[in-house]
């Protein structure tokens, strides 16, 4: 890919993905940038499932908040996708931006933006019958324009029917939704919208909201400030597979306190009505991408339009 | 595209070919078509006993069904390679449609329904790499281009559109059936799932006698039109027709739902169909000149490159001007 030989002139490694590595690069003709994904062939097994995976629903998904897939390009036994270029992840932003050892929240309107357009990105998905399954910031992509794409779909899965037989291991543990940690595998859309609500508390604190290093403490965490669940507030709670009925009684504590300790901005109650409504322990409780984007948060963007 | 520093070829997908255009990018690749025929059906067998086996669904065995035959579009078609396309074939269904089989247990049971029981473990290391070589190969062979087989599969859209059009459980059951020898055809190249399983349900109202699909001419409801539909009618009563000894049905039919099926059903049904036909086919000429089916695929081209879209070829057309541009 590197040598004269190729289309593309590979430029700077920019990280390294479980499958693959990611390259700057840039198209010889177009002059345009792109990045560069190199899939690692597996000796055991060949072509990842997730690269096809994620070349099969990419190729799908045309919306401006959606990474585009160019194309994909077979080198005798190597295969490359060619993806748009974006400039950084949310991660990496919001790291840059982190003084000492204090870490900062984004500017409330800069994550009021980010959030939004996380949304379309999800929706258009949702629309699609395709589910991101593993929404974090790192696999929030964006440019210097501050566009925000969804990217890294290797995780993603086409919900057609039916949808009772997905895999419990999706999702990476601080972004996982509280019913697939306790083993449901009938989730849906909800799962994405779960991760939509960790992303936006963590954008306005700077910090992830449930940053657990296993399968219980995750819950634990979860439930210290959501509470714990129980049959009157979410139906058949009680039959998932890791439900544990030792777990202690906990009432949810006051996500505006908690927020609002980790940034200087007045959080407002609009905006944690929503953090609220896509961090419902019940999946079926929590927000629709579709509900998320029409919620009164986005207030201004609508009488823009 | 070539170029005085490096040479990319770009190629657009075409998921989908007619039938003549299958048969003339075919002229390139299978000499002789009565073994090529006669080897998918052996191994039409092979891999449903490989998806019994690992109770695989019918969706994988689909899957791999198409991958064999559009590999052997632009593959050079050789009958003793075929057992290793066809299980390389499952091996990437499984990655597709999410029934994943370590590919150790696939090699091994490969082996064994071929009667090759005395293997040793560097056989099955070499079986492997092999696969994978191929699995690389089939989905060059597909342009990368999924959107064939990354959703609703025949059997799902038979019970989908059966409740759609308000059929009854025994004609849902029976197109079902059907729909099982379906799948071995080429039927699969040429257009998508839902006019196929739409095509079944017009076969089995027929052959039970009900009038529920009767006059129907436009699927536009369901995203298709009257000639895909009937290219998938005709595809699978002509294959009743030829081959009624060696089909599925024959062997599993729901007597409480139909109590007798045979040659002449199906010849009555074609009979009955008048001048329907299917897909228009371009002129021979527009064919000959097609470089996509006429020219073999030049597999030595160091980097291929697969795109779905004719915009990011007239893009590179554009930006590299015409007088370079060699497709």
């Amino acid at each position: 890919m590197s040598s004269s030989s190729s289309q593309f002139k590979q430029l700077e490694k920019l990280g390294n993905g479980t499958y693959a590595t990611v390259y700057k690069g840039l198209n010889k003709t177009t002059g345009i940038f792109v990045a560069l994904k190199e899939v690692k062939l597996d000796s055991e097994e060949g072509t990842p499932s997730t690269a096809i995976r994620e070349i099969s629903l990419m190729k799908e998904l045309k919306h401006e908040n959606i990474v585009r897939l160019y194309d994909v390009i077979h080198t005798e036994n190597k295969l490359t996708l060619v993806f748009e270029y974006m400039d950084k992840d949310l991660k990496n932003y919001m790291d840059s931006r982190t003084s000492g050892n204090s870490t900062r929240g984004l500017e409330l309107s800069l994550v009021k933006y980010f959030q939004w357009q996380l949304f379309e990105g999800v929706t258009f998905c949702h629309e699609n019958k395709i589910l991101h399954r593993d929404l974090k910031p790192q696999n929030l992509l964006i440019n210097n324009k501050g566009q925000l794409k969804l990217g890294d779909f290797g995780l993603a899965r086409a919900f057609g029917i039916p949808v009772n037989t997905f895999s419990t291991e999706v999702v990476t543990l601080w972004y996982r939704a509280p019913d697939v940690l306790m083993g449901s595998r009938s989730y849906s859309t909800s799962i994405d919208m779960w991760s939509c609500g960790c992303i936006l508390a963590e954008m306005i604190t700077g910090k992830p909201l449930f940053p657990g290093t296993n399968d219980e403490e995750q819950l634990k965490l979860i439930f210290d400030i959501m509470g714990t669940p129980d049959e009157q507030l979410w139906p058949a709670v009680t039959s998932l597979p890791k439900y544990n009925r030792n777990l202690p009684k906990k009432e949810p504590k006051d996500l505006k306190k908690l927020l609002q300790a980790h940034t200087k901005e007045i959080v407002d109650d609009q905006v944690i009505d929503l953090v609220t409504g896509l961090l419902q322990l019940n999946p079926d409780a929590r927000l629709t991408a579709k509900q998320a984007l029409h919620h009164p948060w986005f207030g201004e963007y609508y009488q823009q339009q | 595209m070539m170029a005085t520093k490096f040479e990319s070829q770009l190629s657009l997908s075409r998921p989908y070919l007619t039938r003549l255009e299958l048969q003339e990018a075919q002229n390139n690749t299978v000499s002789d078509v009565r073994t090529y025929l006669q080897r998918k059906n052996v191994i039409f067998g092979f891999l449903s006993e490989l998806c019994v086996h690992f109770q695989f669904p019918r969706k994988t065995l689909e899957t791999a069904m198409y991958y064999y035959q559009r590999y052997y579009i632009f593959n050079k078609f050789e009958s003793e390679l075929c057992h290793t396309v066809a299980t390389s074939c499952l091996l990437l269904s499984c990655k597709q449609v999410e029934t994943f089989k370590k590919a150790n247990e696939l090699c091994i049971m490969s082996f064994k329904l071929r009667n090759m029981n005395n293997y040793k473990q560097d056989a099955i290391e070499s079986f492997k790499k092999r696969l994978f070589q191929i699995e690389l190969s089939i989905l060059e062979t597909c342009g990368f281009d999924y959107r064939i087989n990354s959703r609703v599969h025949i059997d799902e859209y038979i019970v989908k559109l059966g409740k759609a059009l308000k059929l009854n459980h025994d004609i849902c059951y029976l197109a079902w059936i059907i729909a099982y020898d379906a799948i071995r055809l080429n039927i699969l190249l040429i257009v998508p799932q839902h006019a196929i399983a739409l095509g079944i349900l017009k076969i089995t109202c027929e052959l039970l006698g009900k009038n529920d699909m009767k006059n129907m001419n436009n699927f536009n409801e369901f995203k298709t039109e009257i000639d895909s539909v009937n290219e998938a009618y005709f595809a699978i009563v002509n294959y009743y027709i030829n081959a009624f000894d060696n089909c599925s049905l024959k062997d599993n039919l729901p007597t409480h739902i139909l109590p007798s099926v045979n040659l002449d059903s199906f010849i009555e049904l074609k009979k009955n169909a008048g001048n329907d036909r299917g897909l228009k086919e371009l002129g021979e000429q527009i064919r000959k000149s097609d470089k996509y089916l006429t020219t073999a695929r030049d597999f030595t081209q160091i980097e291929r490159r697969y795109v779905l879209l004719p915009q990011f070829i007239s893009d590179e057309k554009t930006a590299l001007g015409e007088k370079r541009f060699k497709l």
